[in-house]
């Protein structure tokens, strides 16, 4: 069964970077969703619910931390796996988000594989991928 | 110091430009077009100490490094519908690399959210005793970079 994801990011640019990603890494992703700010990404996990959100944290109107914060309140949404995407390089704010429920971050830029190893565990890979270390280039993203 | 760390700034912004949109630095001087619209892309971080970086590029330079980050075509209407989104990504990216590099990973520091505008005419490229700027020439475009730390940056009112 294919598994939805909702990106989070007031980037455009690498909300379509990262959909590319989920693409060419071979995982079991179904729809993928789209927000640009923590209010938004509330409202559209009303709409849809989803498997794996991918949250940046620098965001105007809601930031990532504050969209963490408000969706452990929440019984439903506390449960969804968030995988933080972000240019974040201190030890100690990734200590934090792991704190308050992130399950994994990657760092900007990435390269594929690496947002498909920590997706891996979450999304399962696809049926008809056989080489699940090729077929990715290492191109930064 | 400030000399310093416009070298830090250019040399991370030239390795992420690199790696990122394939996109490289010129040894030779390129020409500045003289209808060209420049673009100026600000970001800043707080935290221990603050500091804040400076972008300056001609439009056509971001619609190349959308169209580079984004794998399509530079004459897709995408490219120049996410030119601005582009470069102010692109120096959330540099400013999120070199705040780890001069001010390591234990410290916790908060970035703005880029803001990017136009400017009224071609900034000065020719400084050359100004150690907060760089200028440098990347695919055939003339660009600049300013780094300035806490005591340069107005206070915010």
């Amino acid at each position: 069964m294919s598994h939805d994801v909702l990106i989070v990011d007031d980037s455009a640019t690498i909300r379509q970077m990262v959909k590319k990603t989920l693409k060419m890494a071979g995982l079991d992703v179904g729809s993928v969703f789209e927000a640009s700010n923590g209010i938004e990404a509330l409202a559209q996990l009303n709409d849809h619910p989803v498997a794996v959100m991918l949250v940046d944290i620098n965001m105007p109107t809601m930031n990532g931390v504050q969209l963490l914060t408000r969706m452990q309140e929440n019984r439903r949404l506390k449960t969804i796996p968030i995988v933080i995407v972000s240019t974040e390089g201190s030890k100690q704010r990734i200590e934090e988000l792991e704190s308050i429920g992130a399950f994994g971050y990657v760092r900007k830029p990435f390269h594929p594989e690496q947002l498909r190893d920590v997706l891996k565990p979450l999304l399962g890979v696809k049926d008809d991928v056989t080489d699940q270390d090729g077929d990715i280039d290492g191109d930064l993203f | 110091m400030s000399q310093t760390k416009t070298a830090t700034l250019t040399e991370i912004f030239s390795e992420v430009l690199a790696n990122l949109a394939f996109m490289f630095t010129d040894d030779d001087q390129a020409d500045v077009g003289a209808g060209d619209v420049w673009l100026e892309t600000t970001i800043g971080y707080e935290g221990p100490c603050r500091g804040e970086l400076c972008f300056r590029c001609p439009r056509d330079f971001t619609r190349q490094l959308a169209a580079n980050l984004l794998g399509i075509d530079v004459e897709h209407e995408e490219a120049t519908h996410k030119s601005e989104d582009a470069v102010k990504e692109f120096m959330n990216i540099v400013c999120g690399q070199l705040v780890t590099t001069l001010h390591g990973a234990q410290a916790v520091f908060n970035l703005t959210i880029p803001q990017c505008r136009e400017l009224a005419e071609t900034p000065n490229l020719d400084v050359e005793d100004d150690p907060r700027i760089s200028t440098l020439s990347v695919n055939g475009s003339r660009i600049q970079l300013v780094y300035r730390a806490d005591e340069d940056i107005e206070p915010t009112s």
